[in-house]
């Protein structure tokens, strides 16, 4: 007889598994158990080039409490179950809404989208997984309370609670997130419901200002990881400046990566330059301006003499280091005529200002990502390839001039060979940068998704071999890169699940972790 | 085995014991606010789709005439490098009101 389920979980008989849907038909009523191909489609849709049947969850569950959350776990305990959480469940890129293991059952957090604090003073917020940049966005407007997001390039439609818990990065002096959040609340595999930092004590009004609490600080072992679900966060945001100037500086050659780096460096670290700047390639660039068939066809990676071309049609570098200052205006005075000062010395820089770029396309999304204002413009790079294949590369490098060269050398190198182009750009960090490279496919050419797999695998294989490790990776890769740093910290993740999750319901797979 | 089995047995009850006791804690906690929800389709369009669809990242879809079945559709299952949209992010009745505000042109002026 055919199961009346699109997939199953894992090691769970059909007869048990109608048992827990029934209970959690019980706990959430009948329209929140999704099971029918119908209503999971929006589940199954990745851009991985991996057989959609590998992410196929076998229903979904539309919580609105915490106490349906702690029934739901103590339901998935009984029949041994598992759920893959989601909050905003635009992860694109990185497996979107879909489960890491054909069969899970997708707990979508998406309804709990309440706001349920933003704090003026004291310039934080508390919210719900399922709340948007934008609905903040919206909120901080209405409230007139003066207060800047940050957020990745998704912004409207992802959220602060998913990116952050995934340790993604945003493009204002608040853009390495989690370094930003303050207080989680995260129902256990138990049921129980922890509260971390100071929010653990009764009556505390610390939650959101103080992050350590007392005894080992636990918020960092719910990021990137399945040792509990994330039902209220807390994070910080940025006073709006009184000014704000953006800036693009564009160098010419491959190698200036080196005498970039080089400069940046030392005014990022003394915060002179106090936001995550990004270093673009003109690949990054290019989709928002230009067409690739208006260069090349055929297979293959599209060749330096194009970008070239490109670069020259389109008022493009092939580096373009986008950053901004933010404080008074006496304060910005100074700061520019320090990075005037740095970036001019060789002679190669071509330093833009509003003034002279406010009409580029691509300065102007840039800029309003350094704002926090919403826009979703960098996914022209979809368009780039088409088909919507799309992954992140994301490995660290050091913020140093000779690091990063060598990882766009290699990187480029290994595209190259599985003739896709380099779409690249390095967000920089304090003393790190993010190396984040978007691998475009046509989803809908067998060759090309081939191609882009053994691309990312390769990538993997060869990065992790000079020990530069991936920071972040889609959901098909995750095994992989938890096997590139090491046993002993698999072994401490397991230990940690084991205690934290003994029947492994939530989340099996994420990072690795089982 | 058997100790295996027994460990769960006790993490089972464990957890029924948990959720009694911590429910009610937490239930106090929870604030009876609603959360977000759509005004009509224009809003839906202007902080979806807009961003895309508006900004030469996506095709127009407006003035075209678009089927509301087909609008429904493609937002439910996406289409190449276009997500789809979950009942969770833009409810069924949402959704109509988002195809009509797109399909109908008078909507548009």
């Amino acid at each position: 007889m055919a199961s009346q389920y699109i997939a199953l979980p894992k090691g769970v008989s059909e007869k048990n598994f109608n048992a827990a849907i029934r209970d959690f038909r019980k706990v959430l009523g009948d329209t929140s158990v999704l099971t029918s191909a119908e209503q999971l489609a929006p589940y199954i849709k990745t851009m991985m080039p991996v057989p959609d049947g590998d992410h196929t969850p076998s229903a979904a569950l539309l919580a609105t409490t915490v106490e349906q959350i702690q029934k739901i776990v103590a339901i998935c305990n009984q029949y041994k179950v598992p759920v893959w959480m989601i909050s905003t469940g635009k992860n694109l890129g990185y497996g979107s809404a879909a489960p890491a293991e054909r069969g899970q059952v997708v707990l979508d957090l998406k309804r709990m989208n309440r706001i349920l604090e933003v704090d003026k003073d004291l310039a934080f917020a508390l919210v719900e997984p399922g709340a948007t940049y934008q609905q903040l966005y919206d909120y901080i407007k209405e409230h007139k309370l003066g207060l800047w997001l940050s957020m990745p390039a998704p912004s409207a439609i992802a959220g602060p609670v998913g990116n952050t818990l995934d340790r993604g990065v945003g493009y204002t002096p608040y853009g390495e997130h989690f370094l930003f959040a303050c207080g989680m609340e995260v129902v256990l595999a138990n049921g129980e419901v922890l509260r971390t930092g100071m929010g653990s004590m009764p009556n505390s009004n610390t939650w959101q200002v103080f992050k350590w609490g007392y005894g080992p600080y636990l918020d960092g072992i719910f990021t990137q990881s399945n040792y509990g679900i994330v039902t209220k966060f807390g994070f910080w945001l940025m006073p709006e400046p009184p000014a704000f100037k953006p800036f693009v500086i564009q160098y010419q050659h491959e190698e200036d990566i080196v005498e970039i780096v080089e400069t940046i460096r030392p005014l990022r670290i003394s915060g002179v330059i106090p936001n995550a700047v990004v270093i673009a390639h003109a690949l990054y660039e290019a989709p928002v301006k230009a067409k690739r068939s208006d260069y090349v066809s055929g297979p293959g990676s599209i060749p330096d003499e194009a970008v070239y071309r490109i670069m020259k049609d389109h008022k493009l570098g092939i580096w373009n280091v986008y950053a901004a200052l933010y404080g008074t205006q006496e304060q910005i005075d100074v700061n520019w005529k320090i990075v005037t000062q740095a970036f001019g010395e060789s002679g190669k820089a071509k330093i833009l200002t509003e003034q002279e770029a406010a009409d580029d396309p691509a300065f102007a999304y840039r800029a309003k990502l350094m704002r926090g204002e919403m826009t979703l413009t960098e996914f022209s790079l979809y368009n780039w390839r088409g088909g919507g294949g799309s992954m992140w590369f994301a490995p660290v490098s050091q913020a140093r001039g000779s690091e990063t060269l060598k990882q766009m050398a290699l990187t480029k190198q290994i595209f190259a060979k599985y003739g896709l182009d380099y779409s690249g750009e390095f967000i920089v960090g304090m003393r790190d940068m993010h190396h984040i490279v978007d691998v475009l496919y046509d989803k809908t050419d067998p060759e090309q998704t081939k191609a882009a797999y053994q691309c990312f695998d390769e990538l993997l294989t060869e990065f992790s071999a000079r020990g530069y490790g991936t920071y972040r990776v889609n959901t098909a890769f995750m095994d992989k890169v938890a096997e590139t740093y090491g046993p002993v910290q698999r072994k401490v993740h397991k230990t940690l699940k084991k205690a934290l999750d003994p029947n492994g319901i939530i989340a099996p797979g994420k990072s690795g972790i089982r | 085995m058997k100790k295996a089995k027994l460990v769960n047995c006790i993490f089972g009850c464990l957890v029924a014991i948990i959720v009694t006791i911590s429910s009610a804690w937490s239930a106090q906690d929870e604030k009876n606010s609603p959360g977000f929800a759509w005004k009509d389709g224009a809003e839906i369009y202007t902080k979806i789709c807009a961003y895309c669809h508006e900004a030469h990242v996506g095709p127009q879809i407006r003035n075209r005439e678009l089927p509301a079945a087909y609008i429904r559709a493609i937002v439910r299952n996406g289409n190449r490098a276009m997500p789809a949209f979950r009942p969770s992010e833009i409810d069924d009745e949402s959704l109509i009101k988002l195809a009509d505000f797109i399909s109908n042109k008078e909507a548009q002026h």
